[in-house]
């Protein structure tokens, strides 16, 4: 790690900063587990649990954005130091739409479980902890300042968007199977375009790292896996293409 | 244009309401309560209706353009203007209580209460030793080996101690700035003072010397309640944790430094601050 700063209270300062972060980091993670397992469940006493929590993780990003004004304000950060702290102010941002879907995913689940299980529910926590594993390995990468581990989460959410188009395709089809699943199917399909964007917001994460660490942005173009919005389906014909 | 902050319009939220008075917000006493000082130069006035507290434990910096009356007020907190002829000061300074500028009060005595630190580094013209020494030696009658004691106590104090322990016997003259300065600080507080004055400590030094300056401040506040006059706004953020903006011998606005270079009330402080002064 670098040597430390002349004036120790800078030190202190940004390791406050990194630390609210990692708090930060680990309630996503956990919310998001939870969510899940609430959905696999049927549990929404649970679920419940996840939309109250939601309360901390935006009370950390206000503290988070207040510590970052200050230090902006006080300390003239130069170089690394800048973009710890432009990267921290960013990454806060992304933890906290992560944990708002995860508390999203929750609250539905709630609906859910009032309705009769359904076959395609099973897909949905297989989304999750795919998206569960990224958020996890996207944070440890930040711990670690690892800009190569933050790539390959980046690389990796193509699969998540591909597994999101077909859980969209599967929907659909027991839609037009059976109209009584429009409701539960509906509910489905916002939380799995929820978890989705959780894997979008991985990637944030990955690419604000990157170019934490080296100061340059990543401009390969993010190989993309979605293709829902590409989806035609024609209205007299059952069953996918 | 206000002469007292007394009838600024009322603050947003939670800052003191009249930083003349005592604090009602912070938990921590004050040191100095300067109230409605003024300051002539012969005929041209200089500093007009000045109030506010600097508590103790904590570092109040004072920013402004030049001229605007930062040093002046200073100079008031020890009396060291009264060295020069023609210069009158007005109102009351009170140290714990006490109205330091009530005639008949023991000068000498102030001034070993307040230290005072500037701008260029003065290293008398003695050894390292003698330069500490000297100010102990005015106030006190101490045996040899107690004089070396408090000689070294306060070289480490200043964080100059492992650099000259070698070469006590050496001339302060032969130090480098950054040093010089720490010799300084050192020379002032081994006199035992309850305040620090520095007066732009550390601009005649390079970038480094300068943060060293100020970790050494940071380290003191914990002892003294210390008043900086700085030119260097950035230096005022870093370091202190009350900031008073003064302009054209008034002050303008005095808050919690966070507050003032986050959301200051004033648009004169805003202007200064962001550069658009002028």
């Amino acid at each position: 790690m670098a040597a430390e700063h002349i004036i120790k209270s800078y030190d202190d300062e940004l390791s406050r900063l990194n630390n609210m972060i990692v708090e930060m980091g680990g309630l996503a993670e956990s919310q998001l587990a939870a969510a899940i397992e609430a959905v696999a469940k049927r549990d929404s006493e649970l679920a419940a649990r996840v939309v109250e929590g939601d309360a901390k993780v935006d009370e950390l990003e206000r503290e988070l954005d207040n510590l970052a004004i200050r230090l902006l304000a006080l300390r003239q950060p130069m170089a690394r130091d800048l973009r710890e702290i432009f990267a921290a102010l960013k990454i806060g941002s992304d933890l906290e739409r992560i944990c708002d879907y995860a508390a999203n995913v929750a609250k539905r689940s709630i609906a859910l479980a009032q309705t009769p299980p359904i076959q395609p529910v099973h897909a949905l926590p297989r989304m999750g902890a795919l998206a569960l594993r990224l958020v996890k390995d996207v944070i440890d990468a930040f711990i670690e300042r690892d800009a190569d581990k933050a790539l390959d989460v980046w690389r990796r959410d193509e699969e998540l968007d591909e597994m999101y188009s077909s859980l969209f395709r599967e929907f659909l089809t027991y839609m037009m199977e059976d109209p009584r699943n429009i409701g539960a199917c509906t509910h489905l399909l916002f939380m799995a375009k929820n978890i989705e964007r959780i894997g979008d917001h991985a990637t944030n994460i990955a690419e604000n790292l990157y170019y934490l660490v080296h100061g340059k942005a990543l401009t390969e173009a993010r190989p993309k896996g979605d293709k829902s919005s590409l989806e035609v389906v024609a209205a007299d014909r059952s069953g996918a293409r | 244009m206000s002469a007292s902050l007394a009838t600024t319009t009322p603050p947003r939220s939670d800052t003191p309401t009249l930083p003349g008075e005592s604090a009602t917000v912070s938990p921590f006493p004050v040191k100095v309560q300067i109230r409605n000082v003024g300051f002539h130069y012969g005929k041209f006035q200089a500093l007009k209706n000045v109030s506010l507290p600097l508590y103790d434990r904590h570092v109040t910096a004072f920013i402004g353009p030049s001229g605007c009356g930062k040093s002046t007020l200073l100079r008031i907190l020890n009396r060291i203007y009264e060295l020069y002829p023609n210069q009158t000061a007005s109102g009351e300074v009170l140290v714990d209580g006490i109205d330091i500028l009530a005639p008949g009060l023991d000068l000498n005595l102030v001034r070993s209460k307040i230290g005072m630190v500037f701008q260029k580094p003065t290293p008398f013209p003695m050894s390292i030793h003698d330069n500490i020494a000297f100010g102990i030696k005015l106030y006190e009658r101490l045996p040899k080996s107690e004089l070396d004691d408090r000689v070294e106590q306060a070289l480490r104090r200043a964080a100059l101690w492992d650099e000259v322990k070698d070469k006590l016997r050496q001339s302060g003259l032969g130090l480098s700035g950054g040093q010089q300065q720490r010799l300084c600080i050192a020379r002032a507080i081994a006199v035992e003072p309850e305040i620090l004055l520095l007066d732009e400590p550390a601009s005649a030094l390079d970038p480094i010397s300068t943060q060293r300056i100020e970790e050494l401040i940071a380290e003191l506040k914990s002892d003294y309640c210390i008043a900086i006059v700085t030119h260097n706004m950035q230096q005022a953020a870093r370091s202190s944790d009350y900031t008073a903006f003064m302009y054209l011998g008034e002050l303008v606005e005095f808050d919690e430094t966070e507050r003032i270079f986050t959301h200051p009330r004033e648009k004169r402080t805003e202007d200064y601050i962001t550069g658009r002064f002028g």
